[in-house]
């Protein structure tokens, strides 16, 4: 299905798959759901206001990641510049706190995952949050980084390696 | 030969083509240590994976940001719309009302000359600025006798009568020396 994004109806079916998506890749990135919001709004008024033909929504898709994906690392770059703003927004109210029979898997493993993944070197990092948190197979994370899909299995790895290194096993739980 | 992180990890994410597929699981069912490490890195993926912002954490942002968008960016749209659509229908009838008036004007244009063309081939200045009693009389005769009738006199007739009449007769020398140019050309011709 051909998706125009400046047609309003096009736009709320693109809107309505993607998001999801495009939201978590911000705020992996970021790990700040404000400024993930910022970002998504962001990346969505530059995919209307650009009025680009895309063939299919997939291909909606993958544009939108890249974008947020450059937003994100971006906020995230400036924001490293600047210490305090870094410090501030870990003061803030991160996610709000589930119900504890509903969630897969429990906060104190979820702040570890957070504290790993924001090790990560950003290279790795896209890889996998691309891989992990937008469900996106090598082909796909390639032609979004623009790297070849051996590339992106090399870097799956690597990432899943300094995860592996970085969480201690014996914390996790997993229901 | 056991396997590696990667192959695993590509098994993992299902992206392992044929024939390793099948290899991998052959390996897998009956190499315990391999498939003890399998069971750690899908272990470790889960972990990673079921971190992620659930579906109702931004539910929240969703609802927001398409509203922000809805509101200053697809109603506008429409508002934008709106008014095109009001321009094309205004348009045909805009273009058809100026090629009507222009299809009018040439035609008074054409009128106009052949009107020149009749009655003031001789002199027209006189004939366009003084609309006054010679004007009349060309018209009082027929087109065709009023040309007779000129004829029978001479340019400088007809000057002194337009003089006396007391009209103001300008004749441009411009005119007379291209006159007088082509008639010596004629005549060198001849």
């Amino acid at each position: 299905m051909e998706v125009k994004s400046s047609d309003s109806k096009s736009f709320k079916q693109v809107y309505e798959e993607v998001f999801p998506v495009v939201m978590r890749v911000a705020y992996h990135v970021t790990y700040n759901l404000d400024v993930a919001e910022d970002i998504c709004q962001e990346a969505f008024i530059r995919f209307y206001e650009k009025n680009i033909d895309f063939p299919s929504i997939d291909e909606a898709k993958y544009w939108l990641i890249r974008v947020t994906k450059n937003l994100a690392i971006n906020v995230v770059k400036r924001k490293s510049r600047e210490q305090a703003m870094v410090d501030k927004i870990k003061k803030m109210p991160r996610v709000p706190i589930r119900n504890g029979e509903q969630e897969l898997i429990n906060s104190e493993t979820r702040t570890l995952v957070r504290e790993a993944v924001e090790k990560l070197p950003e290279k790795l990092k896209s890889v996998l949050i691309l891989k992990e948190y937008a469900d996106l197979n090598y082909k796909e994370i390639g032609s979004i980084l623009r790297i070849s899909e051996s590339n992106v299995k090399v870097r799956v790895h690597r990432a899943r390696k300094i995860m592996e290194s970085m969480l201690d096993r014996e914390e996790m739980h997993v229901s | 030969m056991c396997l590696d992180d990667q192959i695993l990890n590509t098994y993992l994410d299902k992206e392992l083509v044929e024939p390793w597929k099948t290899q991998v699981e052959e390996h897998l069912s009956y190499c315990t240590a391999c498939q003890k490490r399998y069971d750690q890195l899908e272990q470790l993926h889960l972990i990673i994976s079921q971190s992620r912002l659930q579906e109702d954490e931004l539910n929240n942002s969703k609802k927001k940001v398409l509203s922000f968008i809805d509101k200053n960016y697809l109603q506008q749209q429409n508002k934008v719309k709106f008014i095109n659509r009001e321009f094309r229908i205004k348009t045909p009838i805009l273009l058809s009302s100026a090629a009507a008036f222009l299809f009018i004007l040439m035609g008074a244009l054409f009128i106009g000359r052949g009107i020149q063309s009749d009655s003031g081939e001789l002199i027209p200045s006189v004939v366009l600025s003084n609309g006054g009693g010679s004007v009349v009389q060309v018209r009082a005769t027929e087109a065709l006798a009023a040309n007779q009738v000129l004829e029978n006199f001479s340019l400088e007739e007809i000057l002194k009568y337009l003089d006396s009449k007391g009209f103001d007769v300008d004749l441009r020398l411009r005119t007379i020396q291209l006159f007088e140019q082509n008639g010596e050309n004629s005549l060198a011709n001849e």
